[in-house]
């Protein structure tokens, strides 16, 4: 990891202005987690570039939204009455159409398996998923929803096909390329959630793949598999 | 802090407690900024729309996303509307292809941008000086700063565009935001500071 100041401030530029590869991507959260709150330049930098960047949000030309919009937005508050509907709000988010914990074969790694747990986990979604830093990427069939410093992710989909006949789909954690298995799931109905504890400070990627439901868990043994930072 | 920040603030806590007037409220300041920047990155009407209602919708449901001791409510909304839309982007780069716009770094345009736009005087203020910040950058700064941010633009994806080496997309970027910075800094001073 970069330690000179003068890249570091190329990153966080990069990273405030939501442009930067997903290698960069991940160097810059290992940053923000390892290096940033640790250094006053570094976290004088980044608020300030944080506030330039929503400053340049002005700069565009102020457009009056459709008149419906605000009556549709009243409607959606109506219905949902109080807060934290997470599976409305992390739909209407925009950041995964449907999620549902129901019908998952998961391992004790993953948070997944009754429904007072799930509504947790999908309200923390939601919260972290209104965040500006908040990074969603695909992985395969599925989207991997995470933020910066937070040591924790979520894996959620809709339209997520079954693998073929006595395949499940396994998620990994990766520390210098090195897997740890953390569970395996099936969709319900298409549909996946997932909350996974991730410590970036000690992982770096995320893997998604389809084995045989009776391979070992040492290692995935499928090629078919994907990896939450190839992803640009 | 500036009047405006805190009227902003006092609606950010009125939100947080449910009060669905401060949510109106804060609708009618930044509905038309927020829209207009949508509208910039998409060009489509119905994914700014999209973007955000669901800006507004995430800001309801999780008002304590937003931490004032992290800055201004205006920076924090337009930054999450900002990140909504360049992912609404890379999400839907089949419908942009299709869209035949002649460039991200024109604003888009629709029948009449400014009908019904109520932009408050403290809006107007600042939008005017972050433009003329923006006009003080050299064009090469100002064009990959304006691909990354209205363009939804990678940084390697900008390098590929206009035919430079990923580092000076990186150099001419923080340049760029160093000075925007500092003009803004300026600008944003108090009388006699």
């Amino acid at each position: 990891m970069t330690d000179d100041h003068g890249t570091i401030e190329e990153l966080l530029a990069g990273h405030v202005l939501h442009s930067l590869s997903a290698a960069e991507a991940a160097e810059a959260d290992r940053l923000l987690t390892d290096h940033v709150p640790g250094c006053i330049e570094c976290r004088v930098t980044l608020e300030d570039f944080r506030r330039l960047s929503g400053d340049l949000g002005l700069a565009a030309e102020p457009v009056a939204p459709p008149e419906t919009l605000l009556p549709r937005l009243h409607r959606e508050l109506d219905e949902g009455g109080t807060r934290r509907r997470p599976l409305r709000f992390v739909a209407a988010a925009g950041v995964a159409a449907v999620v549902s914990l129901a019908g998952l074969s998961l391992s004790q790694n993953i948070r997944a398996n009754n429904a007072d747990v799930r509504a947790d986990s999908m309200a923390e979604a939601a919260v972290l998923a209104s965040r500006p830093d908040a990074r969603m990427v695909d992985v395969g069939p599925v989207q991997e929803l995470s933020v910066p410093g937070e040591e924790i992710l979520y894996v959620m989909g809709d339209g997520v096909p079954m693998p073929p006949e006595g395949s499940v789909y396994r998620a990994w954690i990766v520390s210098d390329g090195a897997p740890t298995f953390v569970g395996e799931f099936l969709p319900d109905e298409g549909r996946v959630f997932l909350e996974i504890p991730f410590d970036p400070t000690v992982h770096d990627d995320l893997w998604i793949s389809v084995e045989p439901a009776d391979a070992p868990t040492d290692e995935p043994v499928s090629t078919e598999r994907w990896s939450a930072s190839a992803v640009a | 802090m500036r009047d405006v920040d805190r009227d902003d603030l006092e609606l950010h806590r009125g939100l947080a407690a449910g009060d669905r007037g401060a949510f109106d409220a804060l609708y009618r300041r930044y509905s038309s900024s927020a829209y207009g920047l949508a509208y910039r990155i998409t060009g489509q009407q119905v994914l700014a729309q999209d973007v955000v209602h669901d800006a507004f919708l995430a800001l309801w449901r999780a008002p304590e996303a937003y931490d004032p001791a992290r800055g201004a409510f205006r920076t924090f909304f337009l930054s999450l509307v900002h990140h909504r839309a360049v992912d609404t982007v890379r999400r839907e780069e089949r419908i942009r292809a299709r869209q035949e716009r002649a460039s991200n770094l024109e604003p888009a345009t629709v029948e009449d941008p400014a009908e019904g736009v109520t932009d408050a005087a403290d809006l107007a203020d600042r939008r005017i000086e972050v433009r003329a910040a923006l006009d003080t950058l050299p064009p090469e700064q100002r064009q990959v700063l304006e691909l990354a941010y209205y363009g939804g633009r990678t940084q390697v994806q900008i390098a590929e565009e206009i035919d430079i080496p990923i580092g000076t997309v990186k150099t001419r970027t923080l340049a760029a935001m160093r000075k925007l910075r500092r003009v803004l800094d300026r600008s944003e001073a108090p009388e006699g500071a």
